[in-house]
């Protein structure tokens, strides 16, 4: 078989080919697939479903963030004309358990009941499901569900958790985890401490959720939704509705985009139970307000540091408190956790570092996956030490930071060697050298760059310039021994390739990255990307950067498997090893250039099928010291960013962001690039913008009104310095995950920026204006 | 019901009272979509071409249609006549708000945060109200505060505004460069011709507050007749005064309106600041 590096021999051809022909292969930057469907408005998205005969489904919801559910009466409901059903918890088959109110659910911990019994938990929590024949009658007759709640003192402020009364049967601690490594008793002659918080970001997919249910003649049902993670919602539906996995297919249909994970389970095991119930297709179509309460959010958090260093700035110890605020439940707030307390020393040495992190339950919105979880939280305050380290010991930012940052081979606070590429002083200097933005001219005409935007009050005498800096990591797969695979079937007939692979592509670009590989392995450039679904074999969910490495791996390995079948009856022919031919631009050429055949040719009307599968090494649990090699690989990225305040009004406009990554190999420049731009865009919101505040566990702004995502006027000029190539040898294709780690960097950096222009202290994000105020 | 002309709508809404207009929905469906309105029936107003421009009375008084967008309105020929209220149209929202939402809707919305609403308070203008075979002309603050609401079956069709020929000033605070809804806004504008200077505050009250006392004072400060120059001190004693005027000690707790004993709360402090700079940037602006 060949090795992984020789397969990056086809790009180079598109080149010579006059430019006539679409960009090919691996190291390329064809255009995403779905771009332009989704630019025409012509791509079919979830919401635009539709099934002869069906039914409109619509969710009852808590309007307490916790209570007692002493009664509900459907009967009101149930009469109103056009109403086929109605379903309450009392309808799910018994749990495993045997509790008669249906089996719990969750990514990892199953504690989250598909629709509340007994209690409800959080503010929206779903409570009752109707299916009509017309939407509107569906959602008045779940205004027709009378339900009697006796309501309970929530618990809202996560420090309260600990000693509150248990909201669950599971109790109020999701997880502690105690990170000690080195001399407890080391000190430092410089000492920093700070306090920070990080508030509640919300993925507000622009897409709001949506399905559609169709019933099977064998019990079992169909479910068309945009999901990112089709077997396991699909195994976790089929838990919920006491059918085996088999009977349970799921079809992803019109993803439209995703940071997180989609489609929430009260969804969709409600929309398959009401066609389960009415033997009819059922469409739920989500209200941007229902979305806000229908999938989980970042982690706001909390953060208490103290770095002690020596006089020139070398760190000696670290020790710290986080504060994880998982909401109502579980879901994957454990992994968040566990990502926060080893990364939370950042990419720096340090011998001594002292880490007690806890994640709680609240009767806040659960918080979930949402791109860097546990990493950024962690990167704001590390990086804010580290701006603080560099004030108090009167040196440059960067010389601080270029002081402490660790290189290929240094270990994390969790024992882990960084094994895979890690040259974080490579990308620091990266963006310290590239030059600065021009500074802003008194000049009407260029009013609009002023902070608060076109027509806005700015006034150029109150406005300051501030540059930071910030340095982040994340890991990329599943961590703590999580089984990570993904299997992949290629198959070639004709002059065209298929890829039938379960990995969606969620916005992440993988069904693009899918044909480039198979198009550098095959030679072909006509690539298929089957539609993925729940019947295919396991690709896993779209999250952590998998995708590119797992399911992409299996893609390589399959389509090598194709060709080695391909080639291996020609190269017997001509009496020469396989590794002596190649194929290029659809044709099998020799090394020295004597055959020269077409692939359809050598296929001789066969198809050609092979599938393989993808497991990167295990890793470990953190233990009780929290120690293990708990991450398959990390990823690192340094940041600039440039801002303007208006310090009289607080108000911030990010001028520029320059951005380091190293990328291992750039498989696709054009869409690494498109990912970091979406990353720091998220990044930027978080610092500014964005913050879905609650009110005694109450959604205050659950709508995008209310709840402030950036818009091309807040979002800055990205410039990417430089993308560094070192493959890292354990990865397919050397490549790594891009899309994290960026918008872990880039809050900490406009932070970090905004405090360089007012000289505060900068606590907290998102930055309120009346923290960017001075005097 | 689509009528072509204004007698037609209001004979409309003659035989429909539960009828409610609509120009260019963009509040009117966001509250349908969101479940908090079901109108029995509409009247569009989208073909009456006559309320979509503006004419001009006693050499003094120009008469907008309650239908101008807030497009037309950030041209520069309107930004000519009335500045201020082109600078509050131009910061309304995204492009595809201004294109449809119209002058008329801001009023009838009247939202607390309504960037044309402290502008044609501070203009002191006044709207046209039509019913069938009747019309009557109500201050536009006497609208919003509610003293001669809108009765049932009329039509709000034009806004007269006066012409001053002089400098006026829109300015909001919004926290982003994005179009958002302001936290504070102020509109002044200058009238020479009586020696004023008329001052509003939007956002931060339900209806656009004017800061009578400030306005008086800080128009004695001028020097009229001749370089209209203000001491910089004067400008930011300005500020201040306005931000004391209209924003209570007890901003964003119950009853702020009420005498607080334990002085100013943080968000009062916070606005005040807010309010202030707007206000010394406007009339630095509108002195300049």
């Amino acid at each position: 078989m060949t090795s992984p590096t020789d397969i990056g021999a086809a790009p180079q051809q598109d080149g010579d080919a006059g430019g006539t022909t679409e960009p090919f292969g691996l190291g390329s930057s064809p255009l995403r697939s779905d771009a332009l469907p989704k630019a025409l408005g012509i791509y079919p998205y979830a919401a635009d479903l539709w099934a002869e005969g069906l039914l409109w489904g619509a969710v009852l919801r808590s309007p307490h963030p916790h209570a007692r559910i002493l009664g509900i009466d459907t009967s009101a409901a149930l009469a109103l004309p056009g109403v086929h059903a109605v379903v309450t918890a009392t309808d799910l088959p018994a749990g495993p358990d045997g509790s008669p109110d249906g089996a719990p659910s969750g990514p990892i911990v199953a504690d989250r009941p598909v629709l509340a019994a007994g209690v409800v938990r959080h503010h929206g929590e779903p409570v009752a499901a109707v299916a009509a024949d017309h939407p509107d009658t569906a959602r008045l007759a779940v205004g027709l569900i009378v339900v009697e709640y006796e309501p309970l003192e929530a618990v809202t402020d996560p420090e309260q958790a600990f000693t509150a009364p248990p909201l669950h049967p599971d109790g109020n601690l999701f997880r502690h985890l105690p990170l000690r490594t080195g001399d407890p008793d080391a000190a430092g002659e410089i000492i920093v401490e700070g306090l920070y918080q990080v508030g509640r970001q919300d993925p507000a997919p622009l897409g709001a959720e949506a399905g559609l249910a169709v019933p099977r003649p064998d019990g079992g049902v169909e479910l068309h939704l945009s999901s990112t993670d089709p077997h396991g919602d699909r195994d976790r539906t089929a838990t919920c509705l006491g059918l085996e996995p088999d009977r349970v297919r799921l079809v992803v249909t019109g993803v439209p985009g995703a940071t997180s994970d989609r489609e929430d389970l009260s969804f969709q095991v409600t929309l398959a139970l009401l066609a389960l119930r009415t033997g009819r297709p059922v469409k739920m179509t989500l209200t941007r307000e229902e979305s806000f309460h229908t999938h989980t959010s970042r982690h706001p958090a909390l953060l208490r540091y103290r770095h002690h260093a020596d006089a020139d700035g070398t760190l000696v110890k670290v020790e710290a408190q986080i504060l994880l605020d998982g909401g109502a439940y579980a879901d994957v707030s454990a992994e968040a956790l566990a990502a926060a307390t080893a990364f939370s020393v950042g990419p720096y040495n340090c011998p001594n570092v002292f880490v007690d992190a806890w994640a709680v339950r609240t009767n806040n919105p659960p918080a979930g996956r949402m791109r860097g979880e546990g990493a950024l939280q962690a990167c704001f305050a590390y990086e804010s030490q580290l701006d603080q380290l560099a004030a108090r010991i009167g040196v440059d930012p960067v010389e601080v930071r270029r002081r402490n940052v660790m290189a290929t081979g240094d270990p994390l606070p969790t024992g882990q060697a960084v094994t895979c590429p890690a040259p974080v002083a490579a990308l620091l200097d990266a963006v310290a050298a590239e030059p600065l933005p021009a500074l802003p001219v008194d000049d009407p005409d260029a009013e609009w760059l002023l902070p608060g935007g076109p027509g806005g009050a700015g006034d150029p005498a109150a406005v300051r310039r501030g540059i930071g800096y910030a340095l982040g990591m994340v890991h990329m797969l599943g961590a703590e021994g999580e089984d990570e695979v993904a299997t992949a079937t290629v198959r070639v007939s004709g002059d065209h390739a298929t890829v039938i692979c379960a990995a969606v592509d969620a916005g992440q670009g993988f069904a693009t990255l899918a044909r480039q590989i198979v198009q550098s392995v095959l030679g072909v450039s006509e690539v298929y990307i089957a539609p993925a679904d729940s019947d295919q074999a396991v690709a896993g969910p779209a999250a952590r950067g998998r995708h590119t490495w797992v399911s992409g791996g299996a893609v390589e390995r399959a389509a090598l498997m194709v060709r080695h079948q391909l080639l291996q009856p020609i190269a017997a022919d001509f009496g020469m090893s396989v590794e002596l031919l190649q194929i290029a631009e659809g044709k099998i050429t020799s090394y020295d250039g004597v055959l020269g055949m077409p692939v359809a040719e050598a296929l001789e009307g066969k198809e050609l099928w092979a599938t393989a599968q993808c497991r990167p090494h295990p890793t470990e649990p953190l233990d009780e010291a929290g120690q293990g090699d708990a991450f398959v690989s990390i990823a690192f990225c340094a940041m600039r960013a440039v801002v303007d305040v208006d310090i009289e009004l607080g108000a911030v406009r990010v001028v520029e962001v320059t951005v380091a990554q190293e990328v291992g190999r750039a498989l696709n420049p054009r869409q690494i690039e498109d990912r970091i731009e979406a990353g720091v865009a998220q990044g930027v919101g978080l610092a500014l913008l964005e913050d879905l505040r609650t009110e005694g566990g109450v959604l205050a702004n659950p709508s995008l009104t209310g709840y402030r995502l950036p818009t091309a006027l807040d979002t800055p000029e990205i410039r990417v310095a430089a993308l560094l190539e070192e493959r890292d040898v354990v990865a397919p294709f050397g490549a790594k995950a891009v899309s994290a780690v960026p918008a872990v960097t880039a809050p900490a950096a406009v932070a970090a920026a905004v405090r360089a222009a007012t000289g505060l202290p900068v606590g907290r994000l998102p930055i309120r204006p009346e923290d960017a105020v001075t005097g | 019901m689509l009528p072509a002309s204004l007698d037609e709508a209001v004979e409309a809404l003659a035989a429909h009272p539960a009828a409610v207009p609509v120009a260019g929905a963009t509040d009117l469906m966001e509250a349908v979509n969101a479940g908090r309105l079901r109108p029995a029936s509409l009247v569009g107003l989208g073909r009456i071409t006559e309320l979509r421009g503006w004419r001009y009375e006693d050499g003094g008084t120009a008469v907008l249609g309650a239908g101008l967008t807030h497009a037309r309105m950030d041209r520069p020929d309107f930004a000519a006549l009335i500045p201020a209220l082109a600078d509050a149209a131009r910061t309304a929202g995204p492009p595809q708000v201004r294109n449809v939402g119209t002058l008329g809707g801001n009023i009838a919305t009247a939202a607390p945060a309504g960037d044309t609403l402290p502008v044609l308070a501070a203009l002191e203008a006044s709207v046209t109200l039509a019913r069938a075979g009747a019309t009557r002309e109500v201050p536009v603050s006497h609208l919003l505060t509610g003293l001669d609401p809108l009765r049932p079956g009329e039509l709000l069709t034009w806004v007269r505004v006066p012409l001053l020929h002089a400098p006026q000033v829109f300015l909001k605070a919004t926290g982003r460069s994005g179009p958002a809804r302001a936290t504070a806004s102020v509109a002044l504008v200058l009238d020479p011709a009586r020696r004023a200077v008329r001052c509003a505050v939007g956002a931060v009250a339900p209806v656009p507050l004017r800061p009578l006392e400030a306005e008086a004072w800080v128009a004695g400060c001028i020097d009229w007749d001749g370089s209209r120059e203000i001491d910089p001190a004067a400008t930011a004693a300005f500020g201040e005064y306005v931000a004391a005027a209209c924003v209570p000690d007890g901003y964003g707790a119950e009853g702020a309106w009420e005498a607080v004993t334990e002085g100013p709360s943080a968000a009062a402090v916070r606005l005040r600041r807010t309010v202030a700079v707007l206000a010394r940037r406007a009339l630095g602006r509108a002195l300049k």
